[in-house]
């Protein structure tokens, strides 16, 4: 691990306990007591290490550990083994040290006052804070910039759209201009142009103002738009640990390709005499995999990894005179659902 | 700790923002207020009017009922304004709120403290005003002297730190079971409204549970002995303000704990 990291997680593991529910008669009452136990490991050894300024998308199917982690790494859970270090300090032996360096995001329950206006959730959160008058005013100044707050500057947060409550939220995380943020789900449920200020957002937050992001998210538009890494865990393990184009040539799915052909063209197979899909081999690189074939195109499939567009294009051209070509690259979410 | 000046700020900010968008809705706020006013009184006008044909309660007059009646609305209202929602920790613990407040670099107990400022206008009207009427006729008869005034505000701040401290214990008690509206029906709801009456009226098992189990009757009951009838002698109200510092320290270590094994476990 370097010394510099901003983040540093080692063997981290979180049991739950689950007490095994009784049947019969005084169920909830003998459930209470009980001491039959199931252990189910929520987090098992995760480790990583994260710079300052990296921009990192943590996913995975539901229940896979996401919030348990995070959980961990903001002081809300104490680990069962391992260790956490924010900035050098534990935030299960130091909870409030570790809240002051933090902003921490929940997309599906807000942290502001719902009766009061969103104003007065700032004063409040300044006053905890210990952020002066004149700090919140220049900050609030800047995220407004950002994010129009003053739409709804004086609204009751309760009255607030969900895009405008995501709004008021992000900024809400900002008021004690934290180092790392934490954004557990902050695109949950946002229409596209909600979900597009705030993909702005955070971009600035990172690029300009050099934060460091932690973000979870299903929606892979997050993460391909925003971060330059993606930690991927699955049933408590953490599964990959890399860039997204390292994932997308990991993960190698094929790139679809429709050929249409000027004239009649001659597929090196015979039709009538073959079943489809059949895979064509291309020099020692791979195959090329005809999936359909009509009176002026075909569709084909190769793994961009192994064979190379132009010697895709050269061997497709050896079966009639190329017309046009149309190329799919695999969709990330496809990506994603095959790492799970 | 808490450092007080910064502390009490919060508080001025979260009264005065809570005013204005109670004041929003003015007819609501005026009409619910003298809603809540005129049940307590009517609550009282009832046992007022039996005492009226039956004459006292064991001893205890009508004023000495409504003194009584006074204390514990206006301790009762002190708590529930200023820590509102440790009353309602179960909703924080049910839809995973109390994780918010994990991450304020605040004590959690004060950042669920400061959630919400419950203004009840209605009770402090209705508790002021029995206090006053019943303290005056009291001084009138000689029964109560100048050192009276003090005492019962002693009283109240002591009772409301009983009151405090029985509901964040039963609040705690909801880390291991989530569930504590039952609870708190018999802790906070029924106990307070038993300890509105002298203690004499209830069967000696019943009176030791509410001095000792549940100890409401340190709220009003037993400092009134002394300062309505002079028994004992002042040690007794050192013994109530003891009593509740002491009950203040167990229950925030019963919360402690409950919080340290929710951290532990999860919901």
């Amino acid at each position: 691990m370097s010394t510099e990291a901003i983040i540093e997680v080692h063997e981290l593991h979180k049991d739950f306990k689950l007490s095994v529910a009784k049947t019969g008669a005084f169920s909830g009452i003998r459930t209470l007591f009980s001491r039959d136990y199931r252990i189910r490991q929520a987090v098992h050894n995760i480790s990583f290490s994260i710079q300052p300024g990296e921009f990192i998308g943590y996913i995975g199917p539901n229940g896979a550990g996401k919030s348990t982690t995070i959980k961990m790494l903001s002081g809300i859970l104490h680990p069962t083994s391992g260790e956490v270090r924010i900035q050098g300090t534990s935030p299960g032996q130091h909870r409030r040290q570790v809240a002051a360096q933090l902003g921490v995001v929940f997309g599906q329950r807000s942290q502001l006052w719902w009766d009061l206006p969103v104003q007065d959730s700032y004063d409040i959160l300044a006053q905890m804070y210990s952020v002066t008058p004149q700090q919140l005013r220049q900050r609030i100044g800047t995220l407004n910039d950002l994010l129009g707050l003053e739409e709804f500057w004086k609204t009751p947060v309760r009255k607030l759209s969900l895009g405008q409550r995501m709004r008021a939220d992000v900024a809400a995380s900002l008021i004690h201009d934290p180092d790392i943020l934490f954004l557990d789900e902050p695109t949950i449920g946002l229409d596209i142009a909600a979900k597009r200020s705030i993909r702005v957002l955070l971009r600035s937050l990172n690029q300009e103002m050099g934060k460091t992001i932690l973000l979870t998210t299903h929606d892979m538009d997050d993460i391909e738009q925003l971060c330059n890494r993606v930690m991927v865990i699955n049933q408590g393990e953490l599964t990959y640990d890399g860039t997204v184009q390292q994932l997308r040539e990991r993960i190698g799915l094929p790139t679809l390709v429709r050929v249409i052909f000027q004239g009649p063209f001659q597929l090196p197979i015979n039709l009538s005499t073959t079943l489809l899909p059949f895979d064509i081999p291309v020099k020692d690189l791979g195959f090329i995999r005809i999936l359909e074939v009509d009176d002026r195109s075909v569709l084909v499939e190769a793994n961009r990894q192994e064979i190379k567009a132009m010697d895709m294009l050269r061997e497709l051209s050896t079966w009639g005179e190329v017309d046009d070509i149309h190329m799919n690259e695999p969709l990330f979410e496809d990506i994603i659902h095959t790492i799970y | 700790m808490i450092p007080f000046k910064p502390w009490l700020k919060l508080y001025m900010i979260l009264i005065r923002s809570s005013l204005q968008s109670r004041m929003q809705y003015k007819f609501n706020f005026i009409l619910s207020t003298m809603l809540a006013a005129m049940i307590q009184i009517a609550e009282f006008l009832m046992v007022a009017l039996v005492l009226y044909k039956f004459g006292a309660i064991r001893g205890w007059t009508v004023y000495e009922l409504g003194y009584l009646f006074a204390i514990m609305t206006l301790s009762k209202t002190i708590y529930r304004s200023l820590a509102s929602d440790v009353h309602h920790l179960e909703n924080y613990l049910v839809e995973g709120q109390l994780d918010q407040l994990l991450t304020r670099p605040v004590p959690v107990l004060f950042a669920l403290m400061t959630q919400n400022f419950r203004l009840m206008l209605g009770e402090i009207l209705q508790g002021s005003f029995l206090l006053i009427w019943s303290m005056r006729h009291m001084m009138n008869s000689g029964q109560l002297h100048a050192m009276s005034i003090p005492y019962t505000l002693l009283m109240i701040l002591s009772g409301a730190t009983i009151l405090f401290a029985i509901g964040l214990a039963t609040a705690s008690a909801g880390f291991w079971t989530t569930r504590i509206q039952e609870l708190q029906t018999l802790t906070e709801d029924a106990a307070q409204t038993a300890a509105k009456y002298p203690l004499h009226i209830y069967p000696s098992w019943l009176k030791s549970f509410f001095l000792f189990v549940v100890p409401v009757g340190f709220v009003n009951y037993v400092p009134s002995l002394f300062i309505l009838h002079g028994e004992y002698g002042l040690w007794l109200l050192l013994i109530t303000v003891g009593v509740s510092l002491l009950l203040l320290i167990l229950s925030l270590q019963f919360w402690s704990y409950g919080l340290s094994k929710y951290q532990s476990t999860g919901s």
